[in-house]
Formats: C-alpha cells, structure tokens, sequence
C-alpha cells in the first residue's frame, strides 16, 4: 500500500478523492449516465428533482445530472490536452532556449514577452474569432495561449541545470546535447512544470468555461458547464437549479485542482521538523555533548 | 496629529460607498418624478433621433415626429399630419390636405412648404428605394399652400401604409437642421418633446401645442437598461413601470412567465411577425423540393410553441399571422413525421445509417443563429437539432454576433437561417417585396427564398387594386406552401408587462411605438 499512501501523504485525502472522483466521471461518465445527455423531451422540460430525474431537467427536458457529468468530461478532456499540447511545445521551446541560449533563447523569450503582454483569454479569443468556434478549436486557441507560461518556466529550469558541473562533465565526456537533454535536462524540467500544471488546471476549467459562456468553445449538443450556465440565466428566477449546479460543479472542481497544485508545491519545499522528531533530535544532541 | 481609528475608516468607506451607489444608480431621474411621471426602459440609448436615419429608437422617434396618417388597430389607417386625402383610381397618385394650426415645437409652421422640405431629404434618393413610394416616386405637387400631391410612375398601392412608417417618413422642422441642412435637434409636431437625452437615457415632457389629445402623463422618464433580467428586476421591484415591446424594452416569453408569477401584469397579443427557417436558396441541396419538405416535417412546431416560447406564440405554416391585412387562409400545421421525413430524404438520394450521405458527402448543414439578432434562437436552434438529428441530418449551430449576421445572410453565407418577417406596418408588401423577390438586391436581412417563377405572382400582388389584392396575395402564399419553400415556425406573442401604477395598458397597434394613448397612471 506504500504507492497508495504516499500521494495521499502529499495532497491529502479530501483532495485526493475530489480529484478523483473528477476523474472517474471524466472517464466512465458514458457509462454512470443515467440519461443521454442530449436527448430532449420537451414534455419533460424544467422539471424539479424526482426520482426519474435526480437533478431534473433542463429548459429542454434534458437530464440535468447527465449534462454536468457529460460536462465534467467535456472540461477534463479539454483541460489535459490543452495541458498535454501546451506543456509539450513549451518545454521543447523552453528546453532549447534554455539549453543552447543566443539568438534562439532571445527569439523565443522575446515571443513569449509578446504572449505575456497579452492576457492568455484574450489571445484565445482572437484566436477562437479567426478560427471559429468550436471544441477544437477553443483546445487549439488556449494551448496557444497557455504556450509561454510553459516555454517559460521550463527555460529558467533548463538554464540553471545546464550550468551544473554535471552537465559539465557530460559535455566534456562526450554526450550528445540529444542526449543531455532528453536524459537529464527534461526530467529535471518535468518535474517543475507538473507542479505548475496541477496548479494552473483549476485556472484553464475556469477559461473553457469562460470561452462556452461568451459561445466560443463548445457547440451544442455537446454538454459543457459554461454553456449550461448561459443557457440557464434566462431561467435564473425560475430554476436557480440550472445555474447553481454547473456552477457548484466548476467551483468545486477548481478547488480541488487549486489544492492539489498548493500540496504538490509545499510537498516539495522543505518542511520544518515535527516537534517531536526536534525533541529527540536535541535530546541526542545534549547526551553527544555531555559524552 | 490626525490619526484613522478601524472603525472611522469603516464608517467612511460604507459613506463613499453609499454616495457611489447613488451616483450610479440607473434611475437618477427618478428621485425627482411626480407622481405622474411614467417610468419606462430602453433597450440601448435613443441615439440620433434623425427621422431620416436608421439609427434612433423607433419608439422615441415616433413620440416626437407625427406621420402624415398613422397606422391604427388592425392596419386601419387614421388621419395624422394630413387631415384627409385622395388616392387616384389607379394608384399613381394623393392627394393630401394638411391638418390646419399644427407648429413644430420650435414655432415653425406645418404647411405644404415644410412638407416639401422634408420629403425632398429622402424620397428622391437612391437609399430608399426599398420603399415603393421612393421606387416609383415621380414629383411633388403643391397644390395650395395646404394641399399637396404625390405622384407616382406606377400604382403603388403600399403608398398610405408607407407613409405611417417612422423613418423615414417623419417630418422634422425646417429650423432643426444646420446650415448644410444636418440634422441638429429632434424638433417635431408630435406629441412629445425631448427635455433630456443622454446615454444613460431620455426624459420626454409634453408638446403644450400638440394638435390631437394631450397626452395625460406629466412626463416619460426612458432609462436605459440593456440587460433582461435587470428590466425584470425594475419592474418587480418597482423601479420602472412598464416593459414590453421588441425595439424598446423586449420582455422574453420567459421573463413574462416570470413576471407573471411574481404578480406582476403580463398583457399580450398575437404577433405580427412570424418565426421562420429559412433554406439558402442558392444552395444546391435545397433546390430539391424533397429536402425542404423533409426538413419541414422534422420540425415540432407545437413543442416549440409550448415550450421554448412557453405557450406566448402560435404553431403556424403561414408567412404572416392573422392579424395582417390579406394574410391568407390558414394552411395546416403538419405534425412531425420523421418516417415521412426519412423516405424523402432517400427519394433525394440521402441514404445510410447514423449521418447521411449521398455520393460520399454526408449529409451536415449549418444554421445561422444569433441571439442579438433573434432572441431566443440558441434554444430553438438545439430543438431543431435533435429533430433534425433523429432523421439522420447533422445539423451544427453558427452563433453570430447581430453585425456578422447582418453579412453574412445578404451573402448567403448559410445552409440554414432564422428569420422574422417585418409585421407591422410593414407587412404584408415589406417582407414579399424585399426578402422573396429575386430581382431586387438582398438587404442586411437577407432573402428568406427567392424563385424566378415566385417573382410574378409577388409583382402582381405589390401592385394589385384593393378589389384583386386577396387574390394576390393568396397565389403568392399558395406558390410559396405548394413547394415547401420556407419553413414558417410560429408567430409570437407581443408581451408587455406593467406594474400596479398603471390603471388602464394597452398593446400600441405596432412594435415600433410605446403604449401611451390609451395608458393612465
């Protein structure tokens, strides 16, 4: 059981489950879906919570509890390939900044100065209008978006480690610069940016539900929580229910990628002796002096 | 030395806050209203109120600037400007004689010379040819200095119910222009002035020199609430006291629902427009009859009507609702048949499981949709495809912003699109004359349908005597369901909603002017 405890000692077990739990609607959400989430039966619109219906339906008799679990797998889908796609471009850019520097470095971090200078939601937007909108397209225009941050983070890792003496020794002894970066450098930068990527999750479900919101991203009949949320305005006073629960779902689900970042971050920090290891620590140091 | 305690710090940001929210308030105009002071909200700002430009409120612009005859009740049409008038047997020419004592606010007097001036802005140009009085316009005939006559090259039956039209038909004082004859103040003879006007909205008082009844409201306060929900929660709380109108303040099926079950009083009336899909006529697949039957018998009409515009509309099959003049006999509403649907689809060739496909291309078609545009479309949209859906139609949804829609329609840049026909007073010569006929150039609003074999029976019923125009109309309507040509969906309700400061409400006869004449607080 130590490949279980150990993430729960990292992130905790409330997390863990939060998480989780996201994770196992995205995948099985076909499966433990009561109801296809598209299918409408006008006859049965805004109906409340019944047995039938736990969480009722929608303005168009569509089974509420199946949209926000279509929509959890429409977000966590949409989150890890735009973390795929993203962390993957900019840790190749990152990496050879990094690694070679000069004029390469200076042209890639100039490009992401450029991505900086520009909110990432709006370079999605601009990106999305030119393109058009669809789910595609919203995961294209936001790995774009996302591109610097990762190029980024990844160059300042790389640019520190390829000064070590041991990247020294490698190129003195002869490794190939494929070599020194696949073998030593990318792992090193890995590390880092799945720390920030747990992290920035929560902030790229909150994008795809802005991008659905404004009708950028996903396109009916395809269930989205940023969708069910416009689509439920008009119905605000009527049903809160239909605004509440895909909201209540993007909340959550963001908290949990917030705390699963932070603990993935401190578990990597050094912490502070627990009190009693310190007592014994110091009792030991006292009978060392006293001998 | 002066020193800020916890609580002089609180107590001074909650007095900024307070002062901040009363400086932001929507309604300042309010504070100081009698109790005769009619509280109503605008869609967006009144804007340039130019009669003869598209830009102002419909509903501001007809409060200020008088017609020379008023579209009434029923398209009845009643004595504005001019008293009474003279049509020519043959439709080319009236002869008008204007009402005697009317001044524009500004002391000018209302005489064949400031009729002149007005028409002579707009009915000889080019830009308002979509107009059949500026189509066929020939000259302006003053007869004496309060007769005029109109002369046109053809009959033009449409020309009175033109002449109600807002704009650009309105007549603006002489004086109220700059020296290059710009426009430069809203000076009219209606029967309201405008005291103040600002982005945040409109303050209008009586005109103390207006020809017809006075009106009995001190004064009309118009503030400018862009957003539905925040209309709804005016009006329930109080704030405003009436909303409704589709250019003013448009109140959804949904907010009236709403509405009605908070307590407040939702008043409505059978539309004068209809809701309608369209099929790009200059796209290949619907060129076949088979398709747009099919398509047609895919739609639930009744289920839309009910649900998505929650019982505020009709089911139809017609172009216009009952209410407009020479709208034909009622045709049936079809009910969805997706088996008949399916085997007109495989007549046409479309065959296959799942999505369809004839010779390798499957069968997926877009439609247009645009909340700006169309209230409301987004859901009617997703109805539509599951219906579609069922058939075997792949069906992706466009959602556009009103200015893209406005270009890509007249380019015909669609598979599918949802339109609204003009109503009244536009219809029934608007709609046929400028979204069907395929000899004149699409406009913002697109073609609905156009047809080389369509086009005579339009021509005949623009330009049929009263005596044969039923039967005009009625062969353009024939032509129009005989070929499944557009699919109507359902005429919606006209919906007001007032508060308990309103004693007597009722509907204005069109959406483009606000319910005043008969409204008391």
């Amino acid at each position: 059981m130590k490949w279980f405890n150990a993430p729960i000692r990292i992130v905790g077990w409330p997390t863990l489950l939060l998480v989780l739990s996201f994770a196992f609607v995205a995948i099985f959400g076909s499966v433990v879906s009561p109801y296809d989430p598209a299918a409408q039966n006008l006859m049965q619109a805004m109906q409340p919570f019944s047995p039938e219906h736990w969480l009722g339906t929608d303005n168009l008799g569509r089974d509420t509890l199946s949209r926000l679990i279509a929509g959890a797998q429409t977000t966590l889908i949409g989150v890890t390939s735009i973390l795929l796609l993203a962390g993957t471009v900019g840790m190749i850019l990152g990496t050879l900044a990094g690694y070679f520097g000069g004029w390469l470095d200076e042209i890639v971090m100039r490009l992401c100065d450029f991505g900086f200078s520009v909110p990432s939601l709006f370079v999605a937007l601009a990106i999305v209008g030119v393109f058009g909108p669809s789910y595609g397209n919203m995961i294209l225009a936001l790995a774009i978006a996302w591109v610097p941050i990762y190029a980024r983070l990844t160059r300042g890792v790389v640019a520190a480690a390829a000064s070590q003496p041991y990247i020294e020794s490698l190129r003195v002894l002869g490794a190939s610069p494929a070599r020194i970066i696949f073998r030593h450098l990318i792992p090193v930068a890995l590390g880092q940016v799945l720390v920030y990527a747990s992290a920035d999750a929560g902030l790229l479900a909150l994008a795809i539900a802005n991008l659905s919101f404004l009708g950028l991203g996903v396109q009916p009949p395809q269930a989205e929580w940023g969708q069910m949320l416009v689509s439920a305005m008009p119905y605000i006073q009527e049903a809160p229910r239909l605004v509440i629960l895909p909201g209540l779902a993007l909340t959550i689900l963001v908290v949990g990628f917030n705390l699963l970042g932070e603990r993935i971050a401190l578990a990597k920090n050094p912490r502070p002796m627990a009190r009693r290891k310190l007592s014994l620590r110091r009792a030991i140091f006292k009978q060392e002096m006293s001998a | 030395m002066t020193t800020f305690s916890r609580r002089s710090l609180l107590a001074g940001s909650a007095a900024l806050g307070a002062t901040l929210g009363l400086n932001l308030s929507t309604l300042p105009a309010l504070a100081e209203d009698g109790s005769m002071t009619l509280r109503l909200p605008l869609i967006r700002a009144s804007g340039n109120l130019d009669p003869q430009r598209y830009v102002g409120i419909f509903a501001v612009q007809d409060m200020v600037f008088d017609p020379l005859v008023h579209y009434g009740p029923g398209g009845q049409i009643e004595p504005g400007l001019a008293e009474t008038w003279e049509v020519a047997p043959d439709d080319t020419g009236i002869t008008f004689h204007l009402r005697p004592g009317v001044t524009f606010t500004d002391g000018e007097v209302w005489d064949a010379t400031s009729m002149v001036w007005n028409l002579e802005r707009w009915l000889p140009k080019e830009d308002y040819r979509w107009m059949q009085i500026a189509n066929n316009y020939k000259d302006i005939e003053v007869i004496d200095p309060m007769t005029v006559a109109l002369h046109f090259t053809k009959p033009t039956p449409t020309a009175l119910t033109e002449l109600s039209y807002v704009r650009p038909v309105r007549f603006l004082s002489p004086k109220a222009v700059d020296a290059e004859g710009i426009y430069s103040a809203p000076v009219g003879t209606g029967p309201w002035m405008v005291e103040k006007d600002g982005p945040a909205g409109t303050d209008l008082v009586p005109n103390p020199g207006y020809w017809g009844t006075r009106p009995a409201i001190d004064r009309v306060s118009l503030v400018v609430i862009p957003d539905g929900l925040s209309r709804i929660s005016s009006i329930m709380s109080g704030e405003i006291d009436a909303a409704g109108g589709k250019f003013i303040a448009p109140v959804s099926p949904q907010d009236a629902t709403t509405l009605k079950a908070n307590g407040v009083t939702v008043v409505t009336e059978t539309g004068t427009d209809t809701m309608i899909l369209g099929f790009n006529p200059r796209n290949d697949l619907f060129r076949d009859a088979h398709m747009r039957e099919a398509f047609n018998l895919l739609i639930d009409r009744e289920g839309i009507a009910r649900v998505v515009m929650k019982g505020y509309a009709k089911a139809t099959m017609n172009l216009y609702p009952e209410v407009i003049a020479h709208a034909g006999t009622r045709f049936d509403v079809p009910a969805r048949d997706v088996e008949r649907a399916k085997a007109l689809l495989e007549e046409a060739g479309w065959i296959g499981e799942g999505t369809r496909s004839k010779d390798g291309k499957p069968l997926n078609v877009e439609l247009v949709i645009s909340e700006d545009a169309v209230p409301g479309s987004r859901a009617l949209g997703e109805v539509l495809q599951a219906g579609f859906l069922e058939a075997g139609i792949g069906l992706k949804l466009r959602n556009v912003d009103h200015a893209a829609r406005h270009g890509d329609i007249p380019q015909f840049k669609y598979d599918l699109s949802l339109f609204v026909t003009n109503g009244a007073p536009y219809d029934p010569y608007n709609t046929i004359g400028l979204m069907f006929l395929s000899t004149i150039a699409p406009g913002t609003d697109g073609k609905i349908y156009e047809d080389t074999a369509l086009d005579p029976l339009i021509l005949a019923a623009l330009a049929a005597s009263e005596a044969d125009r039923p039967a005009a109309f009625q062969a353009v309507f024939d032509w129009l369901h005989a070929n499944w040509a557009i699919a109507p969906l359902f005429h919606g309700d006209r919906i007001w909603a007032h508060g308990d400061r309103i004693k007597s409400f009722a509907i204005p006869a069109t959406e483009y002017e606000m319910p005043l004449k008969s409204l008391s607080l």
